[in-house]
């Protein structure tokens, strides 16, 4: 053992784990470009806190470990966890709540398990589902930018509504709006006797799929057929263009092989698949189109980012397809049948409890084993 | 463009990695033939691997391709190899000395105090190979001393040997050199493709076998082109010697999977590809059976790539067998300051040795001297993430990173059932893996850990099993005295009848007939205690192996 430094290899090809979790960063950037675009600064916002904390946790939980600080925090995984928990987080959250999921995540889910690489559960999502186990109101109120905009035109300082300023529309990337969101992230920064209550009430606002499950097909689908252009900010229209920068990210992945094809191929295809198979075009069913499940929701994300999280996914091929239709098949199961309204923690948790049988049964045929004895025969002259 | 008779290989292996190749460095120049040196250390062999027999003494002289010694192989089914002189000189003394190869353990060496003048014995005449029987062949391959000229150093007669008694369908000449650095095959064949396909013919010759394949990495225009001139040249090798060009990635020379991508056949797990009418040879081993065979010269030298950033001028060398590393590297203009590490072989399957000071060997086909910069130190190890880009990689389809984590574990079932055994080593999951994991030094590791619980193991059951044996015959014999009666009722009176018929007639007649019929009922009793003896003992071991 102790002469591992003289024993070849000797050449090697120079990757690191902190370039990996660098490129993820950067795949993110598309989406996380678009969701900035529809929602304001809120997700920004979110990401810097749970930035913050994941690296103090990360520092905290390093040196309570005895372990080398600098060496571990290098390797960025703690951002990476908080930029996949942040960007699930709805915008204008309070800051308390993005802290305290990142720093279960990180503290809990990470490091009491053995730190990096010792996770039997993905620890974003280990934080979101905390999250959205606590706070279920907190983390399904996504505030949709006309209403950010309007919503906080309507009110002034103090909470009165402000005649005359409702047709006056501001883009959610305007001063004002970062305000709105810097308010909504740190309610403590607000003058005493501002209603808060009201204040996020107006603000409050589901997403398509959500939308959907309450409201039946029809609302969506009319504000579809009304022409609802893809960069008009229409609450619509924003889950399309997030989870085309999800994808667009998820490709570069593929493309710089991080990550490989089967875990998100089996996800999309089981979810296309299955939705096709129970959606029935004009029937009142709560079922949604195809395609309302792969770009209306976290679909993208989900099956690019988060279920390919190397250390609690299955690793072996034929085990990593298996693991994406488990995930696929609850994705659809828990948004149609189950009470959760969106799915991709407890699909991906789910998937992670039955990552380690996958990887023992699903295993490739080992080079020369397994070989039949016909074959064994046929192979001589 | 193809030539006739080349085709490329379509088949897919698993895994493989590319890695920059390094070997432009040492393919700038020709080969170089080498100036003698003043002194060989010619290896003979460890004296572990056989029994040495040496021909000469020390203070002889001895002429070029004189036989100085051979090596009897104790391995089952191997012959002898013998060295021969790489020039003239006397012998000054035969001594343990480091070798550059694999073994890793000190060799006897004949040193050889050259004289300059290389004066040599007549060699024995040239002789169309076609005209001799595949026996004659062996012999005269077996006699030139060549051994597995890639690395592993078989003797090449005894893998044709090993084929004997199958019918050889495919001699495939391995020339793929996939591993980063090596480049003395594709010098060898760039400038000496003709003695390369000869000596493919007659290895075909030697080992009856049906097909030929020349197989070589796709990625080397001119060696390809100069076999393709030298195969076309010969139009009666022309007609079974094909050459087929191989997918460019690391480890496309490894023998079963070169074995796959050329002829389709997975050769099973732990069974040999002459079982499968298979024979692989090196293209330097042919080479060296072209020289034996058609020049009557035996093995004295070798292509050996000297590469490597501390060194002014990379290239490839004829180095005599013995000749010190050491001195390679100071005709190449090694600056022993920039040099961090030495290491034989290629960069993925080397070994680093530890001083200038070993000896050239048959199997020595690579020595490098490696600048601070290039194979430098592993960057320090992080957690395993699992990322499976190290089971992407792999050629035999293994998954290193869970076969990591059973090793930490020390959990052999599991390391077993996951195949450890087939690892071959070829270092491509380290190559790739980001958390720089010393992976095939822990598997490595944990195989010597296995074999070794296997001999303990098998130690521990014999000695058990004589314990248990020991402990039952005590017992046995402490039953026996009482229970004799008990146990053979139908001996037991008699014996008593017996006994009780000594005490009577111990002062009256016939001690002669008393005498001869106690005896006779004791070997009786002997001969069934024997037998219930060895009936137990069978169950007891029968028993033991139950629970495993």
């Amino acid at each position: 053992m102790s002469n591992m430094d003289t024993r070849a290899p000797f050449q090697h090809s120079g990757k690191n784990i902190a370039q990996l979790m660098q490129t993820l960063l950067l795949a993110l950037l598309p989406g996380i470009c678009a969701s900035l675009w529809f929602f304001g600064y809120g997700i920004l916002l979110n990401i810097l806190i749970a930035g913050f904390f994941a690296l103090a946790a990360e520092t905290t939980m390093l040196r309570l470990r005895g372990k080398n600080i600098a060496l571990h925090l290098a390797d960025r995984s703690a951002l990476v966890c908080a930029a996949l928990f942040a960007i699930g987080i709805p915008p204008g959250a309070p800051w308390w709540l993005v802290a305290l999921g990142i720093i279960f995540a990180i503290v809990v889910a990470k490091h009491l398990y053995g730190g990096l690489g010792q996770n039997p559960f993905n620890p974003a999502m280990c934080g979101y589902a905390m999250l959205l186990l606590a706070f279920p109101l907190q983390m399904t109120s996504w505030h949709l930018p006309n209403e950010v905009v309007e919503g906080a035109l309507s009110v002034d300082s103090l909470g009165i509504p402000i005649a005359g300023a409702e047709q006056e529309i501001l883009s959610p990337l305007s001063w004002r709006g970062f305000k709105q969101a810097l308010l909504l992230s740190f309610p403590f920064a607000a003058s005493s006797d501002f209603d808060m209550k009201a204040f996020t009430d107006g603000l409050a606002m589901a997403t398509p799929l959500i939308e959907f499950k309450m409201a039946g097909h029809s609302a969506l689908l009319a504000a579809r057929d009304s022409g609802a252009s893809l960069f008009s900010r229409e609450s619509e229209t924003a889950w399309e263009v997030i989870n085309i920068g999800y994808l667009f990210g998820g490709l570069l992945l593929l493309y710089k092989r991080i990550i490989s094809w089967h875990i998100p191929v089996a996800i999309i295809a089981t979810v296309l698949v299955v939705s096709a198979l129970f959606y029935a075009p004009g029937s009142v069913s709560i079922y949604g189109t195809p395609y309302l499940h792969l770009f209306g929701s976290a679909t993208m994300i989900g099956a690019f980012f988060i279920a390919t999280d190397p250390v609690s996914a299955a690793t072996t091929r034929p085990g990593k397809i298996v693991y994406g239709i488990i995930i696929g098949l609850s994705i659809y199961s828990i948004r149609v049948w189950g009470s959760y309204l969106d799915s991709i923690a407890f699909a991906v948790l789910f998937g992670n409890f039955c990552a380690p049988a996958l990887d023992q049964f699903c295993r490739p045929r080992i080079f020369g084993q397994g070989l039949s004895r016909a074959n064994n025969e046929s192979t001589k002259p | 463009m193809l030539g006739v008779g080349t085709s490329l290989s379509t088949r897919r292996t698993a895994g493989g990695i590319k890695p920059p190749t390094h070997k432009e460095h040492s393919l700038r120049s020709r080969i170089m033939p080498m100036p003698i040196p003043p002194q060989l250390k010619i290896p003979v062999g460890a004296t572990k691997s056989g029994t040495i027999t040496l021909c000469i003494a020390a203070g002889d002289h001895v002429h070029k391709y004189q036989k100085l010694a051979q090596l009897q192989m104790s391995a089952q089914g191997r012959s002898c190899i013998p060295v021969h002189a790489p020039t003239s000189g006397i012998v000054s003394a035969i001594e343990e000395a480091y070798v550059a190869d694999h073994s890793q353990q000190k060799q006897v060496c004949i040193v050889l105090t050259t004289d300059g003048l290389d004066t040599s014995l007549p060699l024995e005449p040239a002789v169309d190979y076609r005209q001799l029987a595949s026996e004659e062949l062996v012999t005269a391959i077996r006699r030139a001393g060549i051994v597995g000229m890639g690395g592993a150093g078989f003797p090449a007669a005894d893998k044709i040997d090993s084929a004997a008694h199958q019918a050889v369908d495919l001699l495939i000449i391995n020339a793929a050199e996939c591993e980063p650095y090596i480049s003395a095959d594709e010098a060898l064949i760039r400038e000496r493709a003709e003695g390369v396909v000869t000596g493919a013919a007659i290895l075909q010759r030697a080992s009856s076998a049906r097909r030929c394949v020349i197989a070589i990495e796709s990625s080397k225009p001119d060696a390809i082109q100069a076999l393709e001139q030298a195969i076309e040249a010969q139009t009666n090798i022309a007609e079974n010697c094909e050459l087929i060009l191989v997918a460019s990635k690391y480890p496309a020379g490894s023998e079963k999977q070169l074995i796959q991508s050329v002829a389709g056949i997975e050769i099973p797990s732990g069974q040999l590809p002459a079982r499968h009418g298979v024979l692989v040879h090196n293209a330097g081993t042919s080479y060296a059976a072209f020289q034996a065979v058609a020049q009557g010269k035996p093995c004295i030298s070798r292509i050996t790539t000297l590469s490597g950033q501390a060194l002014k001028t990379p290239k490839n060398f004829e180095a005599l067998i013995g000749c010190s590393v050491e001195f390679l590297f100071d005709i190449c203009g090694i600056d022993k300051s920039l040099r961090a590490k030495t290491v034989l072989g290629g960069s993925l399957m080397g070994l680093q040795l530890p001083s200038d000071n070993a000896a050239v060997s048959k199997t020595t086909n690579c020595l490098i001297a490696a600048g601070s910069a290039e194979l430098a130190p592993p960057a320090e190890t992080q957690a395993c993430i699992r990322c499976g880009f190290c089971a992407d990689a792999c050629p035999v389809r293994l998954l290193p990173q869970q076969l990591l984590a059973f090793s930490k574990t020390e959990n052999n079932s599991q390391l077993l059932e996951h195949g450890l055994m087939d690892c071959i080593e070829c270092g491509a999951c380290d190559y790739v893996c980001p958390s720089h994991i010393p992976l095939v030094s822990i598997y490595q590791d944990s195989k010597a850990a296995i074999e070794a619980g296997r001999t303990n193991h098998e130690r521990s059951e014999a000695w058990q099993q004589r314990f248990q044996y020991h402990q039952y015959r005590i017992k046995k014999e402490k039953d026996q005295a009482p229970t004799r009666t008990k146990a053979a009722p139908a001996n037991k009176p008699a014996a008593e009848s017996g006994e009780s018929g000594e005490s009577v007639s111990s002062n009256g007649d016939g001690q002669e007939f008393f005498s001869k019929e106690k005896a006779s009922r004791e070997i009786a009793a002997a001969v069934a205690r024997v037998k219930a003896r060895r009936a137990e003992s069978k169950s007891v071991a029968s028993e033991q192996d139950k629970p495993k």
